[in-house]
């Protein structure tokens, strides 16, 4: 065997042989080093080592010897049989060393990068070994900093904490100061109200005992008289005289007593020193906190001023620095040793991605403004965008994360356990390398420490700046935010903290790996797992957006990058959690959340109730049909409905029909039964607390919705007028009106309803029988109580035209009091009709009649609610805002609103769609109604497709009014006016529908009520101006007389922060949405500016967005947005969800390049300025291409740069002709 | 300070556990390429009973060139100088890769045995050694005895 061993042992190396290769002597060596070593260069001649023979050598080089397979077998074999491990150099080549340029087998040095032989790398550890002891001196040196930041932390926490407290104390403090005073006072006026009532009802009891005497007394003179004033008695002269006198003083007593007036007059006014709105106002929002942002922390912590730069080595410390920049060490989220487990080979250098800036390009580069400074680029630079770079390194980061988790499959995962969460480093001794080697040691392997110490060097020896901190307080910052939020929604759910902090530890993991987190609450809904991927999403882009920033950017912006990283995730477990909030709130009162049909199917099923959130709706949608009645056609509504249940739309049912006149017949003699029904229905604490509404006086409005019920039941035992007072008493201020008319009050529809024009829309009835699903049920539970309503109000006769103003006065003396009050007040009504659906249940209904009197009792609730929302929303100056409505309340009403308006309507317009049949008062209108629609509808596109001419334009280059410098957005207001954002001016212009200015409102700054570079402005239905203050990053409401209102929002990326927003709509609702451009999303807001929702991210996926610039709702509640970067028309609906999208980019027919101003016009049909091409595109409400019009030029129809676009109610299509700063008209 | 080929380590190690008889080579404990070398006289030779001390130097390109071995214990031997620089042509021209320090060794151990006074380096002993071979192999146990078999 040892013969054998030495037969495959090449004598010149010893070793086995490597790759033997023949000499004709028939001698074998191995090809390298031994053969190689044999060469004489000289005489190209090889000596063969045992028999001395000389060989020339092939032309090829030793290589060209023939290859002893022979023996090469033999090697294989005796590796078989000997069990032999694989020679660890079997595969490597020889090569030179890069520092002594000898060759041997080299390996890749960690020092220096290059492939060295172990002789050097050796040396080179030996160098590192010397360089870490003296860096770890320095480390002790500067440790001390590090102590001291500790401490300074340790004092902030404390100085938080009693800071936190005492502002708590004061919060407490003053809400019990006001709540004592609002006490006090409401006692006192109580106080004073039953003072009064005893003295009044004193004098009033005391009256009517005179009074009786008195009639006693003449009654009996009067019988008296007929009596015994005749013959039959003799009296005296004097007798008769004197009786004659007194019944001469009765009648004269009789003719001059006069109590004043048949109405009791001296009625007590409750008068608000101070408008009630605006109390509540004040108090809603009677403190903020005022939270300074922790820059100290980020600079005090900077490594810029750590011990690398001023202590000795400068060699070292500008290694260390330019290793930081090359590896964006300032990300926190870049691991400390690249990634690597300590000690793991390094990967090999990454391939650098070649990034395309230019297919991300604004074509007109000065309008994408990522940061201020840009705004002043030539407009003509391409803007080379660095967010879009971000996305092309992301691979390579998932990549790198992936081989991480690899590796930490096979490695014990010790070293994460200690990971210094601001620096990264970690324990080194808990490395499970560093503790193999440390045991080595221990246990005297002194013979492996020679080739062991490996150096540690790596490891970022420099102290790593803490940068955490300021996350740390930004979170803190944003739980409080949450918390806040949460108070003021008034429902606080446990799991929100939990996943607070859930969610801070997985921040302070490495955050590229982070897991999505996992909404705990799933079983919530579709939409919200939506919102929270898509969270998630924008949570992990914004992540790797920052990562690769630094190289170019100092370490302060990136410092402050860094929280502003991490501010998403806090954020949005909180407006998940406010939704799901909302939604298990919706539960107990049935406030609700964002919820999608589908969402309310799921939660009222199981539950079996609830048309609160209908009956809102139900009026909301009334509302829209009467809108559309106005304007003379009854299909607006149709429309709304069609487009709104596609193919779900049922088909009017004869059955129903019946039913409703059954049902509108029995009404008014069921009233009274359903009525007292009403009253037996248990009492829960909304009653009082609406009650309390009503006596208070405060919102009438809303105590009459609130309080319907009540009314309708006070309604009996009371006098009408009592009621009446309400209303008598109420203020018409004009604004007032859309509320009255929105509100959920049961006065508006039934009043509508009452009026036999609108006739056409009452009575309607859907059935569940339509409905399988138990939305369906709720459909029809809504559209019962709401039918009932109007048909009774019909049946009472009222008069029709007498009460259309919500303010007018109402005549207590109308025949029948309490059925015309059951009609106004219709939530009452509906209460009722539950009721007595369930007594008579004579209405087919699969519903089990033990739900309903839960449901009637809440709709009372959801009308005020929803009332108070509308109010707030509109009646901001009204003075009739209702005191418990606090913005966030609103917000969580609105966020219901969003998707159950559709519901609503769907339920309102299938009314519609049978009320023609069904109204039995005045089938002419409504065919004359339905006749408008039809003409209507055949109009626009014809009139779309004759577009081509300019009607005429307005402005040209300058300051004056009338002038433009850059007009931007532009809308059409009431009475076709033309709101045109003139950007450059920093001013709104408005002009009439012939061109003719009106007036101007504006200047620059970043005051109330002034712009910096304004980009898009809406108009919303009562009149008020919202424009996009584009670089103050902020949106500003205007009343309808260009007064400033309010603002909202700032720059930032959270939720109602906004970076460069630049289109801006609202819907028939009111709410807001914003072209949030440089976030790459859509935001939603209430008109109050109470954040509603967000959609859209980063990207060019379907739902993505990239630069969003404009925006539209159409009537039938989708929402168009030019998604300018993607080239394509998106649509999405109102819950943010992606419908569809068109468009691509191209100059064809249906192509866009960078489109930018997007409108819908009434029939839905689309019009898009495609700025790129310097056309305009009409397309179908489908998305398909109808027609194109326009070219490059400045001439008549010639466009430079479209903006903004918006169609008039007449067809006509205004547009914002930017470069040649003009509007055109077609 | 280049590290030790695995050759010399392989050598090393084989000379330690299988050593030659008469010939011990320790490398030394500063330099692993230095060996101390003994060499015992072989019999029937006037080395008989004599200890020598050698010195072997890898050089940096062993195996490819010779090993640098001297004499350290003075030595009466033709071809062996009073400077102990020892004349053997395969520590020559004659090196051969396939070659090793024991078998250098032993061909020392041989050239005792069998010295060649036709290829001389000590000239003064080669005369001797072909003039008068025993006055020559007189002087070779004279100095064996005092040279190396002292200590």
């Amino acid at each position: 065997m040892e013969q054998f061993e030495s037969l495959l042992t090449c004598c010149v190396c010893l070793d086995r042989f490597r790759n033997p290769k023949l000499l004709p002597c028939q001698h074998s060596y191995c090809m390298e080093p031994c053969m190689d070593g044999l060469v004489d260069y000289v005489r190209r001649q090889v000596k063969c080592p045992e028999c001395r023979a000389e060989h020339r050598i092939p032309y090829q080089g030793v290589q060209g010897f023939p290859t002893n397979v022979t023996l090469q077998r033999f090697l294989e074999l005796h590796a078989q049989i000997a069990g032999e491990l694989p020679d660890p150099t079997a595969g490597q080549v020889m090569e030179r060393c890069n520092v002594c340029s000898e060759k041997a087998y080299c390996a890749l040095c960690a020092h220096c990068d290059k492939k060295v032989c172990d002789d050097c790398k050796s040396a080179h550890m030996e160098v590192l070994r010397r360089e870490i002891a003296r860096i770890n001196n320095q480390i002790r040196r500067g440790v001390n900093r590090l102590q001291d930041i500790l401490s300074v932390v340790e004092r902030n926490t404390t100085n938080l904490q009693t800071n936190c407290a005492a502002v708590a104390g004061e919060v407490d403090e003053i809400h019990k100061r006001l709540s004592k005073a609002l006490k006090d006072r409401t006692d006192f006026l109580r106080n004073e109200i039953d003072r009064y009532l005893a003295t009044e009802l004193r004098n009033l009891t005391n009256l009517k005992d005179n009074l009786e005497l008195e009639l006693s007394n003449i009654q009996s003179n009067c019988d008296l008289a007929d009596k015994y004033m005749n013959d039959d008695v003799d009296w005296e002269d004097t007798e008769l005289v004197d009786t004659k006198e007194i019944f001469l003083k009765t009648v004269e007593f009789l003719r001059n007593f006069d109590y004043e007036a048949g109405d009791y007059n001296r009625r007590v006014r409750f008068i608000m020193t101070h408008d009630p709105n605006q109390l509540v106002l004040h108090v809603a929002s009677y403190g903020e906190l005022n939270i300074t942002h922790p820059h100290t922390y980020a600079n005090s912590l900077q490594p810029s001023q750590g011990l690398t730069r001023s202590k000795s080595d400068h060699r070292l410390a500008t290694q260390f620095r330019q290793q930081e920049d090359a590896k964006g060490y300032t990300e926190n989220d870049e691991p400390i040793l690249g990634g690597r487990k300590f000690g793991e080979k390094r990967p090999p250098p990454p391939e650098r991605h070649t990034r395309d800036y230019g297919a991300t390009d604004d074509y007109s580069g000065y309008e994408s403004e990522h940061r201020p400074s840009r705004r002043f680029r030539s407009r003509f630079v391409r803007s080379h965008q660095q967010d879009n770079d971000s996305d092309t390194e992301q691979p390579s980061r998932v990549v790198k994360s992936e081989n991480k988790e690899k590796e930490k499959e096979k490695v014990a995962d010790t070293e994460d356990a200690t990971r210094g969460p601001l620096s990264g480093i970690f324990r080194l001794s808990d490395c499970p390398r560093v503790m193999q080697r440390i045991l080595d040691v221990d246990s005297g392997k002194k013979k492996e420490k020679k080739e062991v110490p490996p150096p540690p060097k790596p490891v970022q020896p420099t102290p790593q700046p803490a940068r955490r901190p300021p996350t740390q307080r930004q979170q803190s910052e944003d739980d409080e935010i949450t918390r806040l939020k949460r108070q003021n929604k008034g429902a606080a759910s446990s799991q929100e903290p939990d996943r607070a902090t859930q969610r801070n530890t997985e921040e302070e993991r490495n955050a590229i790996t982070r897991k999505p987190p996992t909404p705990a609450r799933e079983a919530s809904s579709d939409g919200e797992s939506d919102e929270s991927v898509g969270t998630l999403q924008r949570t992990q882009r914004k992540n790797s957006t920052t990562i690769p920033k630094p190289t170019v950017a100092t370490r302060r912006p990136s410092a402050s990058e860094t929280p502003s990283t991490h501010r998403p995730a806090p954020r949005a477990p909180s407006t998940e959690s406010s939704a799901s909030t909302e939604s298990s709130g919706s539960a107990v009162k049935h406030t609700g959340a964002i919820l999608t049909i589908a969402e309310l199917k799921a939660k009222y099923s199981p539950t079996g109730i609830s048309p609160k959130p209908a009956s809102r709706f139900f009026s909301a949608g009334n509302e829209r049909t009467t809108t559309s009645t106005t304007n003379g056609t009854a299909g607006g509504a149709q429309r709304v409905q069609s487009r709104f249940i596609g193919s779900q739309r049922p088909t009017p049912a004869p059955a129903p029909a019946e039913q409703a006149h059954e049902d509108s017949d029995t009404s008014s003699e069921e009233e009274t039964e359903s009525s007292e029904e009403s009253e037996e229905e248990p009492a829960t604490q909304r009653k009082p607390e609406s009650q309390a509404m009503a006596r208070s006086d405060i919102g009438p409005l809303l105590a009459r919705s609130s309080n319907a019920r009540n009314d309708t039941q006070e309604n009996k035992s009371k006098d009408p007028p009592a009621q009446s007072r309400y209303r008598t008493r109420q203020p018409a201020p004009p604004e007032e009106e859309p509320t009255s008319r929105y509100g959920a009050s049961g006065s508006s529809y039934s009043r509508y309803g009452s009026r036999p024009k609108d006739d056409e829309m009452t009575s309607s009835i859907d059935d569940d029988t339509k409905y399988p699903t138990a939305r369906s049920r709720y459909l029809a539970l809504k559209e019962r109580r709401n039918r009932l309503a109007r048909s009774k109000s019909s049946h009472t006769g009222f008069g029709a035209g007498d009460d259309d103003e919500a303010d007018d006065p109402v005549s207590p003396t109308t025949a029948s009091p309490s059925a015309y009050l059951a009609a106004r007040y219709g939530s009452g009504t509906g209460g009722s009709e539950l009721s007595r659906s369930r007594s008579s249940h004579a209405l087919k209904s699969r519903e089990s009649s033990p739900e309903r009197p839960v449901t009637g009792e809440k709709d009372g609730a959801a009308l005020s609610s929803w009332a108070r929302y509308l109010k707030n929303k509109y009646g901001s100056r009204g003075k009739d805002r209702d005191s418990s409505g606090t913005s966030s309340s609103t917000a969580r009403r609105l966020s219901l609103g969003l998707p159950l308006r559709s519901a609503n309507e769907l339920a309102s317009s299938d009314d519609d769609s049978k009320n023609a049949a069904g109204s039995p008062i005045s089938p002419t209108a409504a065919t004359a109604a339905v006749a408008g629609f039809a003409a209507a509808g055949s109009s626009p596109r014809s009139q779309y497709l004759q577009k081509r001419r300019l009607q005429f334009s307005v402005g040209s280059r300058g300051s004056e009014p009338g002038y433009f410098t850059w007009p931007r957005g532009i809308a059409v207001g009431p009475d076709n006016t033309m709101v045109v954002a003139d950007s450059s001016n920093h001013r709104v212009q408005v002009f009439d529908m012939n061109g003719i200015f009106i007036k101007e409102f504006g200047q620059y700054g970043s005051g109330e009520g002034e712009f910096d570079c304004l980009a898009g402005v809406a108009v919303n239905r009562i009149g008020q101006y919202i424009i996009a203050d584009r670089y103050n990053h902020r949106i500003q409401v205007f009343d309808p007389a260009g007064r400033f209102l309010r603002s909202f929002g700032s720059q930032g990326t959270g939720d109602g922060k906004f970076n460069y927003p630049w289109g801006i709509t609202t819907d028939a609702l009111g709410f807001i949405y914003v072209c949030d451009k440089e976030n790459h999303r859509v935001q939603v807001f209430q008109s109050d500016g109470t954040f509603v929702g967000k959609f859209g991210s980063f990207g060019s996926k379907l739902g993505q967005l990239e630069h969003p610039h404009y925006i539209a709702v159409s009537s039938t509640n989708r929402v168009l947005v030019s998604d300018s970067n993607n080239h394509r028309i998106q649509v999405f609906d109102v819950n943010g969800r992606v419908l569809s999208s068109f468009g691509e980019e191209g100059s064809e027919d249906g192509q866009f390049k960078f489109p930018r101003g997007v409108a819908v016009d009434d029939q839905g049909y689309i019009v898009v300025a495609d700025s790129g091409n310097n056309r305009i595109q009409i397309f179908h409400p489908d998305g398909t291409f109808l027609r194109a019009f326009g070219s490059w030029g400045s001439s008549d129809g010639e466009f430079k740069g479209l903006e903004g676009i918006a169609v008039m109610s007449g067809g006509n299509i205004i547009v914002c002709d930017r470069e040649n700063h003009r509007v055109q008209v077609f | 300070m280049a590290a030790l080929p695995r050759r010399i380590i392989k050598e090393t190690q084989r000379l330690m556990q299988e050593p030659v008889p008469g010939i011990s080579a320790v490398p030394s404990e500063t330099n692993a390429r230095y060996f101390h070398v003994i060499v015992t006289g072989p019999e029937d030779s006037p080395f008989e009973g004599g200890l020598f001390k050698l010195e072997l130097f890898l050089p940096e390109d062993y195996p490819m060139s010779a090993p640098k071995v001297r004499f350290i214990t003075k030595i009466y031997h033709p071809n062996i100088d009073r400077l102990g620089r020892i004349c053997l042509d395969i520590l020559k021209d004659k090196w051969s890769p396939a070659l090793q320090i024991r078998t250098v060794l032993l061909s020392i151990q041989a050239l005792l045995s069998a010295p060649n006074p036709d290829d001389p380096l000590a000239n003064d002993v080669a005369e001797l050694w072909k003039v008068n071979e025993s006055e020559a192999i007189r002087n070779a146990k004279e100095w064996t005895r005092r040279y190396a078999m002292d200590n």
